[in-house]
């Protein structure tokens, strides 16, 4: 009987409102089938769209009534203004350039985080606790937020995206990077703790050669995801290719807009595929 | 201390790296050197440290009147108008994203239609949402509308190539065991592919909401509703409690969103 | 010489590792730890060098009392005391020599370390180390390329390579198959012998430890049910061990 009231107990709140039906079988046995829980996420589900629908105004007739405008857009932007090519090359490279200085700033900061944030590593629970915190409040910030804030604090130029970027980069890798020092086989660090190293000589020589591949694969990907995000950071004044972005936009110079994004769709294609090459390779 | 010539003979033999290492590292001084060349530090804007000490204490402080309202520029309205741009954004992009994904799938569509989409997907993959939402609004107008457009369209470039792993990766012998049942084409895909399928479709659109929820923070930068755009009205008009609020509501959101996510795919990925 | 007296050791959680162990090894023995799994050998083994602490009574190594050490003065104890593990406990991306060269980390400094240099003669004493367990061909080989057995002698090699007078060995047999485990525990013999080297093996194969070692120390629930030469064992004190079952007075010491 107390062994049925703990099993109850145990129960997830869902078989406790919705008991689960009893069914017999031929043979006299009895099982408790739960009552399928697919109704109620689908009530939810159904109640969640209705609430998005009315609240952002979502009405398809509006794209069916424009589609000429954007026919008339997209026309124009896959007919690239080849003269404005000169002009896009310098924000690339500028792009480009924050990317880089960006990643491996951000990467180089990223690796002593991200050890002290390793729950196998670091023993203390409110340390633990507060790093966690404090990443967590850098990581969640949108790109562009931090871009803006930079701006205000450094001035408009590149060096305010290089910041945001280095930001950016350190929140993504030190995230990816503790959790895979959290996955990495101990064994070693043990053996050179009882040899009588210490954290640092045991972290560095048995814990570091078994995630460098990972950190350095981390280190690639996030240079990937960074020249894209770096392209859009000069819409806030934080250099790049972002200000040609929103300056042909701005004049309705579609075609122009088609070259800038040609450019970046090309960089950014060879860019993925070197870093996904390089990333094989570690593996 | 002598040691056996085996053993210097080991030694001479070891492999030598050394050119390996000098020349990466060679390759990423010069990357380094260039990319600083134009990226120059010109000191603090004039009031660098306000700024700073304007958000610090604004997230210590943040205004508490914001958090509490339920006016349309409130901070709980706008972080609904966020989430609901998301749920929205995502469910119509994970619904394009499943024709889209079977026509760019080589196993099942002719080469040349396949490769098509694979362009499209790549198009989409590439160029940052921003830009999306910035061609879109000229058709939409400005709101919350253009921000369902443009995620539901940025959405289909990942969702598309995550299904199309899942389609790959299809365990086909089970649907040779069906055959041998005597099962009808129609049961074959109702019992033999959507079971495969439908975990891993909703763990990639569940997924993809936990990024949109985070993407759709910044569309309202460039006017396509959510939180982002009031956001980065009160960080230009130095406001820096109104900034704090909204701050560590978007961090509140996202944190509790992430730590569902993640929760919920473990669940999918163990069959539950 | 290792010396226990009355020492207990409590888990947090309440579970009871060691009861009241008194235990006495001379520097050069060859020593088997036998019993059921959770019965307290790992405990015994990793009080020695302070990997786990004790609760009560008196652990002394060489007229060190271990449980008064910490630190820089714990870390240059633990130099001369070597452990092998059963999963071999290596950087399996690293070659065999850069494993072996892992046991001199300690002694070296921040820049060092940090930028992985270690000198000629570092190398060539890690070689020799590598030399001295037969595996010096497979020096500049990835150690996940080697098999069970050479890894365990890598680990071995590691040890050995830190210049150790006493060698603690956890179960560092059960993950070989029985024909290897027989040459690790050869060498393990071998090293006893020629270097005199204090060795303590928690072992679960009653016939190797038999086969090898010249005393047997067998332990339950915590508590040493026998103490003796190897030659002495019984099937009588082998069911004490693992069945429970009262055995007075066993061999004695």
């Amino acid at each position: 009987m107390k062994k049925n009231a703990s099993a109850a107990a145990r129960m997830p709140l869902f078989d406790r409102i919705f008991k689960p039906e009893t069914v017999t079988l031929p043979n006299g046995h009895t099982v408790l089938r739960p009552r399928s829980r697919t109704p109620l996420i689908a009530a939810i589900v159904i109640f969640a769209l209705a609430l998005s629908v009315k609240v952002t105004g979502f009405d398809l007739t509006l794209i069916v009534k424009r589609a000429s405008q954007l026919t008339k857009i997209l026309g124009q932007i896959f007919q690239p203004d080849a003269s404005f090519f000169d002009k896009v090359l310098p924000p690339l490279f500028d792009t480009i350039k924050m990317s880089i200085l960006g990643s491996v700033v951000g990467c180089l900061l990223a690796l002593p985080y991200a050890v002290a944030a390793s729950a196998n590593i670091n023993r203390s629970k409110p340390l633990l606790a507060a790093l966690r915190f404090l990443l967590n409040i850098v990581r969640t910030l949108p790109t562009l937020v931090i871009a803006s804030i930079c701006a205000l604090v450094f001035g408009l130029g590149t060096f305010a995206g290089t910041v945001a970027i280095v930001v950016f980069t350190f929140g993504v890798v030190t995230k990816m990077l503790y959790e895979s020092i959290e996955t990495v086989n101990m064994g070693a660090f043990e053996a050179l703790e009882s040899a009588g190293a210490n954290k640092f000589q045991a972290f560095w020589s048995a814990v570091f050669p078994q995630v460098l591949p990972t950190y350095l694969s981390h280190c690639l990907y996030s240079f990937e995801m960074n020249v894209r995000a770096a392209s859009i950071l000069g819409y806030v004044g934080a250099g790049g290719l972002g200000i040609l972005i929103d300056e042909r936009i701005g004049w309705r110079d579609y075609n122009g807009l088609g070259t800038v994004l040609l450019t970046l769709f090309v960089a950014v294609f060879v860019i993925e595929n070197l870093s996904q090459f390089l990333r094989s390779k570690l593996s | 201390m002598q040691y056996a010539d085996h053993i210097l003979e080991k030694y001479e033999s070891r492999p030598r790296k050394w050119w390996q290492y000098l020349l990466v590292a060679l390759i990423l001084a010069l990357l380094l050197s260039w990319s600083a060349s134009s990226i120059t530090f010109k000191g603090l804007a004039a009031k660098g440290a306000e700024v700073a000490k304007g958000i610090f204490w604004g997230l210590v402080k943040p205004d508490m009147s914001m958090l509490l309202t339920t006016a349309t520029d409130g901070v709980p309205y706008l972080l609904m108008e966020t989430v609901c741009i998301a749920i929205l954004g995502t469910v119509v992009g994970g619904i394009l994203a499943l024709p889209i994904s079977f026509l760019a799938s080589p196993k099942i569509m002719p080469r040349p239609v396949a490769f098509l989409f694979n362009a499209l997907i790549l198009l989409i993959r590439t160029l940052p949402s921003i830009v999306w939402a910035l061609i879109w609004i000229r058709v939409t107008g400005p709101g919350a509308f253009c921000g369902v457009i443009t995620q539901s369209i940025c959405s289909i470039g990942m969702i598309s190539k995550m299904y199309m792993t899942a389609i790959a990766d299809l365990d086909t012998s089970i649907l040779e065991s069906l055959d041998a049942s005597g099962c009808t084409a129609f049961q074959k895909v109702r019992y033999g592919i959507i079971p495969q399928l439908t975990p891993n479709i909703i763990s990639t659109v569940i997924y993809r909401f936990d990024i949109n929820i985070k993407d759709a923070t910044t569309l309202g930068i460039v006017g396509a509703g959510g939180i982002g755009a009031a956001l980065i009205q009160c960080i230009n008009s130095r406001r820096w409690t109104m900034v704090g609020s909204f701050i560590l509501a978007m961090i509140v959101l996202m944190l509790v969103i992430e730590f569902a996510s993640t929760r919920i795919r473990a669940k999918l990925a163990r069959g539950q | 010489m290792i010396e226990f007296k009355h020492v207990s050791k409590t888990y947090p959680n309440g579970v009871k590792g060691l009861k009241d162990v008194s235990l006495k090894f001379e520097q050069g023995e060859f020593v088997a730890i036998i019993g059921l799994s959770g019965a307290g050998k790992s405990t015994l083994i990793r009080t020695i060098n302070r990997m786990i602490d004790i609760t009560e009574g008196e652990l002394t190594v060489d007229g060190t009392d271990v449980m008064k050490l910490s630190g820089k003065a714990l870390r240059r104890f633990r130099r001369k005391i070597g452990m092998i593990f059963q999963s071999f406990n290596l950087v399996t991306r690293a070659t065999a020599l850069k494993n072996v060269l892992t046991s001199m980390v300690p002694d070296m400094g921040f820049v060092r370390v940090l930028l992985g240099l270690f000198t000629k003669e570092q190398k060539l004493s890690a070689l020799a180390a590598l030399d001295k367990v037969g595996i010096l061909d497979k020096a500049y080989i990835r150690c996940d390329q080697l098999s069970g057995g050479q890894q365990q002698r890598v680990a071995l090699a590691r040890t050995l390579n830190q210049n150790p007078s006493i060698i603690l060995a956890d179960e560092p047999v059960a993950a070989l198959d029985p024909v290897t485990a027989h040459q690790v525990m050869a060498d393990f013999k071998r090293i006893n012998e020629e270097m005199g080297i204090t060795i303590l093996i928690n072992i679960h194969h009653v016939d190797l430890a038999l086969g090898y070692a010249q005393r047997v120390v067998g332990i339950r629930a915590g508590e040493i049910v026998y103490d003796g030469p190897a030659s002495e064992v019984t099937q009588e004190v082998l069911d004490s061990i693992y069945n429970g079952s009262a055995v007075p007075q066993a061999g004695g010491n």
